[in-house]
């Protein structure tokens, strides 16, 4: 009877979710500090909204295809239940990326806006309307983006952190580590492509600023699986047995391999060591191009494996006591 | 005259269990439970090794919880609680998330592939709004199951109940399941 129900969609689902958050975090962070009335780093800003809205919109096509009659998925719209965090997050999601998209748009330079409707048949007088201008919105956009975008990270956690079923999942940690493994992955593919557009190079102290926001988000994360392993052991039997499942389990080489060493650890001492100079020493940030290259990278796959890892192990952990059929 | 409060609940015997599954296969005749799903099942658990051995079964389906998470959890109000405790899937409302299957700490629900919902123990509605038992309790031959209104002070249950020691299982869920196992 106990079968895996969510499968490899909703893993890339709630990575792409999350990678829309960090991007769009990112992003609105970049476009609000400012160095003489001016956003510092406009150019990251604008990457990060023009990135931002798409992994959100891909990854509900995939939870929308997942569902068992995904024709029924207006459903999750006809009712708002607080007590499903599904419900809640049907919602959040939606008004997020909406939210995301209106950014982007506002980040648009006035040539692509022509040529994008360009492309719309003139006829169509009413959606010709909307080619305005609304770049002096950006700032407030990205303002009310700020918290959804933080909802959208915090939920993707709480979707399984408040299934009370699966002792795995059900901690108070899970929201917020989900949260900032997809801030952090949003830096992250923020500084991929920055470093791979090679029409418009990056310049050092938007690599800088990039590398600084992952450092902070990935040490973050580090401090809430530290405790979640170490608060795991001290609990219940039922937790105990829930975290076997990394700690000596089918999972445990994915957990402190690829996902603990590769993904998070191996990306932090790199960045370490690109602002440790700059930071301590007074000199100038390295800005290596294959380095950030591979922090980045092994970031992505890291906040992937991530949820990997939670989706499946979670499943597999239970209160209920093995019991079954008789071999 | 307002109807009285009914709450339904079953008491199982587990040591009158033969293991000889008529409970299961009443169960999808009844309901004509796709092929490959179960409602109910029988856990089998062998302890020790011959010539110190013991086998245990013990019958299971949804507890029909007081909590039910699979409730709580469903985005769209399909999973919902009768009155009288029975927790029924909404077959036009489901839309085959399968977050109440994960939610469920008992493992008590399928998913139909072929109409993309999920399905679950009905208690057999079908039979107990015409004053029946559910299928498994009337079919099963050395009585493991009875199936009451707890609220009826006269009903057979509340006396296993009020004479008997009982379990119920992982309470610590918090889910207050309504399946009583005899000790």
């Amino acid at each position: 009877m106990h079968e895996t129900n969510w499968g490899l969609l909703i893993v890339v689902y709630l990575f792409l979710g999350g990678l829309s958050a960090g991007l769009f975090f990112a992003s609105g962070l970049a476009n609000y500090l400012k160095v003489d009335d001016k956003p510092a780093y406009a150019r990251v800003a604008r990457m990060g909204a023009l990135l931002a809205p798409w992994p959100v919109a891909i990854g509900s096509g995939l939870l929308i295809l997942d569902l068992g009659n995904w024709y029924r998925f207006y459903k999750l719209f006809m009712h708002f239940r607080w007590e499903s965090p599904m419900s809640i997050g049907s919602w959040l999601l939606t008004a997020f990326t909406v939210i995301a998209f209106l950014y982007l748009y506002s980040w648009l330079k006035e040539d692509e806006r022509t040529w994008i409707f360009s492309k719309i048949p003139a006829s169509w007088k009413l959606i010709h309307r909307l080619n305005v201008d609304i770049s002096s919105w950006r700032e407030t956009l990205g303002m009310i983006g700020f918290p959804f975008s933080i909802g959208v990270g915090i939920y993707t956690g709480v979707l399984l952190g408040a299934v009370s079923s699966r002792p795995f999942w059900n901690t108070n940690l899970v929201a917020q580590m989900f949260l900032f493994s997809a801030l952090s992955s949003g830096a992250a593919a923020l500084l991929l492509a920055m470093v791979l557009d090679k029409k418009n190079p990056i310049e050092k102290h938007e690599t800088k600023f990039l590398v600084t926001l992952d450092v902070v988000f990935i040490s973050l994360e580090l401090f809430i699986i530290l405790p979640y392993l170490i608060h795991g052991e001290l609990s219940t039997q039922a937790v105990k047995q829930a975290l076997d499942l990394i700690l000596g389990g089918p999972f445990t080489f994915i957990f402190w391999g690829p996902f603990l060493f590769l993904g998070l650890l191996v990306p932090l001492a790199i960045e370490v060591y690109e602002l440790f100079p700059a930071i301590f020493k007074g000199r100038e940030f390295h800005g290596s191009r294959n380095l950030a290259l591979t922090a980045a990278s092994l970031v992505l796959i890291g906040g992937f494996l991530l949820r990997y890892i939670f989706v499946y192990a979670g499943q597999m952990s239970s209160f209920h006591s093995k019991m079954g059929l008789l071999q | 005259m307002a109807m009285k409060k009914k709450r339904y609940a079953l008491v199982i015997d587990s040591r009158k269990c033969l293991n000889c599954k008529a409970c299961v296969v009443a169960c999808k005749a009844e309901n004509k439970v796709p092929v490959g799903h179960f409602r109910n099942r029988i856990n089998e658990e062998r302890k020790g090794e011959y010539p110190t051995l013991s086998i245990n079964f013990e019958p299971e389906q949804c507890h029909h919880c007081d909590e039910p998470s699979c409730v709580r959890v469903c985005p769209t109000g399909a999973s919902w609680q009768r009155k009288d405790g029975i927790v029924l899937v909404n077959y036009d409302e489901c839309i085959g998330c399968r977050y109440c299957m994960i939610a469920c700490p008992y493992d008590a629900r399928y998913f139909n592939e072929e109409e993309g919902v999920v399905d679950k123990c009905t208690f057999c509605v079908q039979r107990v709004d015409k004053g029946e038992v559910p299928a498994c309790v009337e079919t099963c031959p050395s009585k493991v199951r009875v199936f009451g209104d707890l609220e009826d002070p006269k009903s057979r249950i509340r006396e296993l109940l009020a004479t008997r020691r009982y379990k119920v299982k992982e309470p610590q869920t918090g889910n207050g399941p309504q399946l009583y196992y005899l000790l």
